[in-house]
């Protein structure tokens, strides 16, 4: 288990390099940061003096070396927008963004496998059919499309819920968290609802897939005929095995809702980290732009491993196999 | 753990239950001020923001008229070349220092050094000299009449507060004290500041000059998606944002309880073409040669573009037909010159025809898509005006990002431009636009295609000198009838400055998009 858990981090080192290395190739295509970082006055000769104590003539290979070795040390460098150093930045920006993806995340949990339960009993059922039709028009509306709308329906028209930002927010320690107040939780709703609809109507079509697929197989039958409980049958023994592979699937999931928040974050001015990528895309802020897609891939590996770790926990015939 | 969040809970509710008691005003914008140092970054939203804070000798009222701030008075050196300011007595910093000629000094040294953004602006100074502690002379290389409106957005900070912080120098790789501080003179000072999410502002209670304002507390979030801040403003959650889109013009004032502000923006939006290119790029049909370089080529694009048909379709009428490159009521506007090129398809041809292009030709036009108002469909219009008159532009849009660096590569045959003049006179344009490019003297350097004239060479530093206002304008008239008889650009339009506000909010728009929390009062 050590030696598998050693070997991921191994592996996860080479992805963070190789995302490092295809976003700073890409970098040279985003634009010129020099005439970003100036005001229209400033002399051609200031801006490139300014380029050279930037290092921004250097060769590619130099400047991704640079970048790869100052990370390697713990220097993140400094944003060129704002001069502020970019580790911190991207660790004030963390918890806006946890906090929304891990909310998102159980709402459309909460919601998903009820819901998916519930269409897969009732195939038939009216509220089956009504369930099945919303999520699908839920699923086919671009994200931004649904924020808009649940901010014109919820924050203009009946005003209910604020519009945009964290609302009142606590600090616990180095975190800055909108779980403790209500102001925070109204915030933190309509945001969440939008970034969770997607991952919402893959959850409720997933359990329900399998949970039909389960209530066919043969101990199912068996349980049926030998006259186990319904609501025992139902819950205890059809649902623990669909949610195996359901549990993969999502926590999969979890890795691109913290990475694609970046469009919830941007309708709802909410200061995540995907906030501050867009920011830094449109001023050339390169450091920033940097060590955010590093730190998105870190992410995604970490919750890649978790995952293989939740599997082996759950379903106990790959702890024999991993003995190999 | 159930208790201690309902403690919490309790605590938070009474907090917010306090804030909306205070007269809190809340305004967003679409950028964030990069940083807090007023000498670190020459940019409108930096400047624009930290006009509430610091203050310079000068400043613009409502009119953009320059009146005195920190200096009460100045008049010209006897002698030498230059302006002597005599400061304000009895002014103090946020912090309490008392506002010395020192500090006026040390300020221009931090201003001018090589890690500020904004040393362009003295330039022309060749020494600072205290007298006293209130009285101080700028001297200037050549007579320089228009020096203390050049001025206006230069901040005054403390010397000992800046020194004692390690401030002394704007932060250039690194941030500094100053980055996330202030310690200026004027009407607020800063409360709290978490870059990107929301920044604070509290009045100055020692502020030397008369309060208008009724704000105690005001709030600034940055908003980059324009229709959240759209909903923001519409669920009254903030009080006013600058800008809004033209598209929501109508949405806003269908609704009770809110206003739209409008004014010109002194940014002028016009095409330049590539005087000096040999070739056209990006053209299928001329290869060898640049027709662009011919003025009755440039007429006929002139004459192709119908601007009362942009006016009503793009922009509901809201813009400014513009003959020159800043709009009327700027100084310096050329009164003798202010007729534009009409609209005439027919006379286009003919010009063409006359050049050797009866059939016209191709070319590629560049422009932004994300600088300038509605600048994308602004450019598909004129493309399909210019394809009437028989020139084909292959129109490639992008954002500004990338695009500056494009034109600096001379990368394109015609291509888009908005002006703003800083200093709010007509010689702004002619030194950065129409001047010929000279790094060394740092002169035209916006002027992408170098168009070159000798007398327009020749005239700018008579203008940049020249004290009697009358012998001014005839040179400023003379380079206007010049660039137009050349067709230097094709000015296009004044830009429209569109704000939103809630009905009970009174304030003022500034054309030069600065907002002033110091004109805004609550009712």
């Amino acid at each position: 288990m050590v030696y598998f858990i050693l070997k991921r981090m191994v592996q996860s080192v080479f992805v963070m390099l190789a995302v490092a290395f295809l976003a700073f190739s890409l970098f040279r295509f985003v634009g010129d940061p020099i005439t970003q970082m100036t005001g229209v006055e400033t002399s051609v000769a200031d801006q490139e003096r300014l380029r050279e104590e930037l290092g921004l003539n250097d060769s590619f290979v130099y400047q991704f070396a640079r970048f790869t070795s100052d990370m390697l040390k713990g220097d993140f460098g400094f944003s060129y927008r704002t001069r502020q150093p970019v580790a911190d930045m991207i660790a004030s920006r963390i918890p806006a963004t946890l906090e929304l993806g891990v909310v998102a995340l159980i709402i459309s949990l909460l919601v998903g496998v009820p819901a998916g339960v519930y269409t897969a009993l009732k195939p038939r059922g009216m509220l089956t059919q009504t369930i099945l039709m919303t999520t699908l028009v839920g699923v086919s509306i671009p994200t931004f499309v649904i924020g808009i709308m649940l901010i014109f329906i919820f924050g203009v028209q009946l005003g209910w819920l604020p519009t945009f930002g964290r609302g009142g927010t606590v600090q616990i320690g180095g975190w800055e968290s909108s779980l403790f107040t209500i102001d925070g939780w109204r915030a933190l709703l309509l945001p969440a609802i939008t970034l969770g609809v997607y991952q919402l109507t893959l959850t409720m079509r997933l359990v329900r897939a399998e949970m039909m697929e389960v209530m066919r197989s043969d101990y199912i039958r068996f349980a049926m005929a030998r006259g186990v409980p319904i609501k025992s049958l139902h819950y205890k023994h059809a649902l623990a095995n669909t949610m195996v592979p359901v549990i993969t699937i999502i926590g999969l999931q979890f890795g691109g809702v913290i990475a694609f928040s970046i469009v919830t974050e941007s309708v709802f001015q909410w200061p995540g980290m995907g906030l501050l990528f867009l920011e830094s895309i449109r001023f050339v802020d390169i450091p920033v732009m940097g060590v955010y897609l590093v730190v998105i891939a870190f992410f995604f590996v970490l919750v890649n491993l978790i995952v293989d770790l939740l599997y082996v926990a759950i379903d106990p015939r790959l702890r024999i196999s991993d003995v190999s | 753990m159930k208790f201690m969040n309902l403690a919490v809970l309790g605590g938070v509710l009474s907090m917010s239950a306090m804030d909306t008691s205070a007269e809190t005003f809340r305004w967003a914008s679409n950028t964030d001020p990069q940083t807090m140092d007023p000498h670190a970054v020459n940019s409108a939203p930096v400047l624009s923001f930290l006009n509430n804070v610091y203050e310079g000798l000068v400043r613009r009222g409502q009119d953009m008229s320059i009146e005195p701030s920190l200096a009460t008075s100045w008049e010209p050196l006897t002698g030498e070349n230059g302006w002597r300011f005599n400061l304000r007595q009895g002014v103090i910093f946020q912090d309490g220092a008392a506002f010395t000629a020192q500090d006026v000094l040390f300020s221009y040294q931090r201003a001018s050094d090589e890690a500020a953004d904004v040393r362009s602006w003295f330039a022309p100074v060749t020494d600072v000299r205290v007298v006293d502690d209130f009285t101080i002379d700028f001297v200037t290389s050549a007579p320089n009449p228009l020096f203390p409106d050049s001025i206006a957005n230069f901040m005054i900070l403390d010397q000992d507060w800046a020194e004692a912080n390690d401030a002394a120098l704007p932060a250039r790789d690194a941030e500094n004290f100053a980055t996330m501080n202030v310690n200026g003179t004027g009407p607020f000072t800063l409360a709290s500041r978490d870059p990107g999410v929301r920044t604070t502002l509290a009045p100055n209670e020692n502020w030397w000059d008369d309060v208008s304002h009724n704000i105690t507390e005001a709030v600034f979030t940055p908003i980059g998606n324009s229709a959240t801040g759209l909903a923001a403003l519409l669920s009254g959650e903030i009080d006013f944002i600058q800008p809004i889109p033209l598209q929501d013009v109508a949405q806003v004032e269908s609704r009770d309880g809110f206003k739209v502000l409008e004014g010109e923006e002194t940014r002028v939006i016009m095409f330049g073409f590539g005087h000096e290119h040999d070739a056209l790029l990006y053209s299928s049909d001329v290869t060898d040669a640049n027709p662009f370089t011919d003025p009755r080529v440039r007429l006929a694009a002139a004459h192709a573009l119908d601007i009362a048909s942009i006016d009503r379709v793009l922009f509901r009428g809201k813009i400014e037909p513009a003959s020159q490159l800043v709009p009327a009521g700027i100084s310096g506007f050329s009164e003798a010159n202010q007729d534009r090129p009409a609209f005439d398809p027919d006379r286009a041809k003919a010009l063409l025809a006359e050049a050797g292009y009866p059939d016209g030709f191709s070319f590629g036009l560049k422009c932004t898509n994300d600088r300038y108002i509605n600048d994308e469909a602004l450019c598909r219009a004129a493309a399909s005006m210019f394809a009437a008159v028989g020139l084909n532009a292959e129109l490639s849009t992008g954002p500004v990002r990338d695009y500056w660096p494009q034109l600096r590569a001379d990368d394109f045959d015609m291509y888009l431009l908005g002006w703003s003049p800083g200093t709010f006179d007509m010689e702004h344009p002619i030194r950065f636009l129409m001047h010929s490019q000279d790094d060394e003297r740092k002169l035209g350097s916006w002027n992408f295609g170098n168009y070159s004239n000798a007398r327009v060479d020749e005239l700018l530093p008579q203008i940049q000198q020249e004290i009697d206002p009358t012998a001014r304008q005839a040179m400023i008239d003379e380079v206007v009838a010049i660039t137009q008889d050349e067709v230097a650009y094709i000015p296009l339009y004044t830009q429209p400055l569109i704000w939103a506000a809630k009905d009970n909010v009174d304030l003022t728009q500034r054309a030069d998009n600065f907002f002033m929390l110091r004109w805004v009062t609550v009712n």
